[in-house]
């Protein structure tokens, strides 16, 4: 039932699919068109300890929509290379941000795991989201005075980790989820995310 | 009856709601997204009136749009298990199997028959006749193919089918590809049924919680009812994308009852239609209802026009047409092969008149923008084939730019042509296919227009 993917995911044009040794050696062949690809915008920022892939623009918006809310799983495949890319060669063990399993239930899949399964980047689950809460319904003041929005699950080591997010907006996520781990005993963490808000 | 006990409802005997009743007849509607609360939903369930199932069917298939290609499967984490999603009409709201469905199976919708037709007949013969054949084979439940030309007046040819059919107690649809098409019907129906419900649907639409015995559809809102209609009418029965497009025949098929009879209305019949002709009822009308013939294009080449525009430039013939349209007044519509090739063209046109916007199927404002043109506050507009069918505006004038492209058949430049000369008083116009090389589907569209207008004026057209 499943098949491999013949037409762009995002706007349904047959692919001309020319394959190139680095894909036949990545096992990434593409899914979406050159057109589609052309409107994402890479990230140029790369600030410390944190990096991510793409800047937030219109396609970008209609593609979170149509994954996210349209709830259009297949489309985690969209950025798996650029994700495989960016994380393979990483030293420190990827811990993707968890959602409320609540929320995670009614949208039927975690759409940040499936962003690193899609991209064959292994991972470990060590957070817990406490409350059910989307940070984006909250003004700044109550992002930052808000409780802790995660606690530890499972034994945190002495080692170098790295959150996988798919969107960074303010920050707030990130620094809750950062401090989480240190305070159990992480030696480092950094983060990595999709987009960049 | 109900009665409340600490929050807890238990029934006695069981009225039915004919709000209920009334919203759930004929749709197959998503169990999340019922607008009643989830214990009455429950209640109806337990009685039996209406009935839960699976989005996605053994096959697999789709309950909704009962495609059975495009399935993907995934670990879903509300059934905690691999479930199927199907992608085919999933902006809709996605169908999965974990996704419950509603159905009505209670007591059936008795249904008003205190309807009105207000409306004076001005029918030509043809359209008199072609009204009659149509009303009889929907009567018969009979198949009919209804081939009136552009601007034969196929609204007013529906009328009575329609009436008779609503004061049978009928439930009727009629379904269009287009929520521009299904917009500018609505209102022309309720003008003329005011007695009767009607609901207009199409993406985005909201969705009324009565019973409409009446209803005017896009084919795609189609998937969400199922064994509802008992008249099914497909308007545009040939254009985009119901002929591409096999799950909306299915949905077509699906929406209408067993036995209910499906009239297809179009100007162009594909080769599939006209074969079955043979087995059922048919109209035909190649004139017009003002009874003046049909605007017939000419070819004017415009060699590398895409070239031309994108260095910036008008050709210039394109310009000389597009600066007499001003001139004299007309609105006009200018159609493109690509989005691309009309964004880009749409500052070179601006800086000749301000007053001329560009239109494409996801432009929000283009519904005002079309009126803009209707009541003269602008001068024209750049189209792609979004706007080549259902829209009427008074004298426009029409050119089509790169008539050879393979977007612009013989059936979208018969429905392009169809624009013109529409109003009684506004009768001729000119039509002209700027192109680079012509096609067959170019000498096609031509030869058929003539042919209609031979066989609307045996004895000649007086004015050619
Ligand atoms: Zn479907
Ligand atoms: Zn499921």
């Amino acid at each position: 039932m499943e098949q491999e993917v013949y037409d762009c995911l995002l706007c349904g044009t047959t692919l001309h699919c020319q394959i190139s040794w680095s894909m036949l050696i990545e096992k990434f062949p593409p899914v979406i068109c050159e057109k589609c690809e052309g409107k994402f915008e890479h990230s140029i920022r790369a600030e410390k300890g944190h990096t991510s892939l793409f800047q937030y623009n219109e396609a970008m918006k209609d593609f979170l929509h149509r994954y996210k809310f349209m709830q259009d799983v297949v489309l985690a495949k969209v950025f798996r290379m650029h994700i495989h890319q960016l994380l393979k060669n990483q030293r420190g063990i990827i811990v993707p941000i968890p959602m409320h399993p609540d929320k995670r239930i009614a949208r039927t899949f975690a759409q940040v795991d499936e962003l690193l399964k899609e991209a064959h980047i292994p991972f470990i689950h060590l957070l817990e989201k406490n409350t059910p809460d989307s940070q984006s319904k909250k003004n700044r003041a109550e992002r930052i005075s808000v409780a802790p929005l995660f606690s530890v699950k499972g034994t945190v080591e002495k080692k170098s980790y790295i959150l996988f997010d798919d969107i960074y907006t303010t920050g707030t996520t990130i620094q809750h989820a950062t401090n989480a781990l240190l305070e159990a005993g992480a030696a480092s963490v950094t983060a990595s995310t999709l987009i960049r808000g | 009856m109900l009665i409340k006990s600490q929050g807890e409802r238990k029934y006695k005997g069981f009225l039915l709601e004919k709000n209920v009743q009334q919203f759930f007849a004929g749709r197959l509607w998503k169990r999340e997204m019922a607008p009643f609360p989830p214990w009455k939903v429950n209640l109806y369930i337990r009685k039996g009136w209406l009935q839960v199932r699976g989005a996605i069917e053994e096959g697999p298939r789709c309950s909704r749009c009962h495609h059975t290609k495009h399935f993907i499967v995934f670990d879903c984490n509300k059934c905690q298990a691999k479930c199927v999603y199907c992608r085919h009409c999933i902006n809709m709201g996605r169908m999965s199997q974990c996704t419950e469905l509603l159905t009505w199976c209670g007591p059936l919708v008795r249904p008003l028959r205190n309807h009105i037709l207000d409306w004076q007949s001005q029918f030509t013969p043809l359209q008199a006749r072609a009204s009659q054949e149509l009303a009889e084979s929907m009567r018969l439940k009979r198949q009919h193919l209804l081939h009136a030309c552009c601007g034969a007046g196929k609204t007013e040819i529906l009328f009575t089918a329609i009436y008779a059919a609503l004061k049978r107690g009928e439930r009727v649809c009629v379904a269009t590809p287009r929520t521009d098409v299904v917009l500018e019907l609505a209102p022309r129906f309720q003008q003329v049924f005011p007695q009767t419900t009607i609901h207009a649907l199409y993406g985005g639409a909201d969705v009324p919680h009565s019973y409409a015995p009446l209803i005017v559809t896009t084919t795609h809102q189609l998937y969400r009812f199922e064994d509802a209609f008992d008249v099914m009418i497909v308007d545009e029965a040939d254009a985009f994308p119901y002929t591409f497009d096999e799950a909306l025949q299915k949905a077509v098929q699906k929406a209408k009852r067993v036995e209910a009879p499906i009239a297809f209305v179009t100007a162009t019949p594909s080769g599939q239609l006209l074969q079955m002709k043979k087995a059922a009822g048919s109209s035909y009308i190649p004139k017009r209802y003002h009874d003046r013939p049909l605007p017939v294009p000419r070819f004017e080449s415009l060699w590398r026009y895409d070239k031309q525009l994108l260095k910036n430039k008008i050709p210039k013939k394109l310009e000389t047409w597009l600066k007499s349209c001003i001139a004299d007044n007309q609105p006009f519509l200018i159609f493109f092969p690509t989005i691309e090739l009309m964004t880009h063209a749409i500052p070179l046109f601006q800086v000749v008149d301000e007053k001329i916007e560009a239109v494409y199927a996801e432009d929000t404002e283009r519904k005002e923008k079309v009126l803009q043109l209707r009541n003269g506050q602008l001068k024209g507009l750049l189209t792609t084939t979004i706007l080549e069918r259902g829209i009427t505006i008074k004298g426009v004038q029409v050119a089509v730019v790169g008539a050879e492209s393979a977007i612009f058949t013989a059936a979208a430049l018969i429905q392009i042509s169809g624009r013109v000369g529409r109003h009684i008083h506004f009768a001729e116009g000119d039509v002209v296919f700027f192109h680079h090389g012509i096609t067959t589907e170019m000498d096609a569209a031509r030869e058929e227009i003539m042919k209609l207008n031979k066989e609307g004026f045996p004895y000649g057209t007086g004015s050619i």
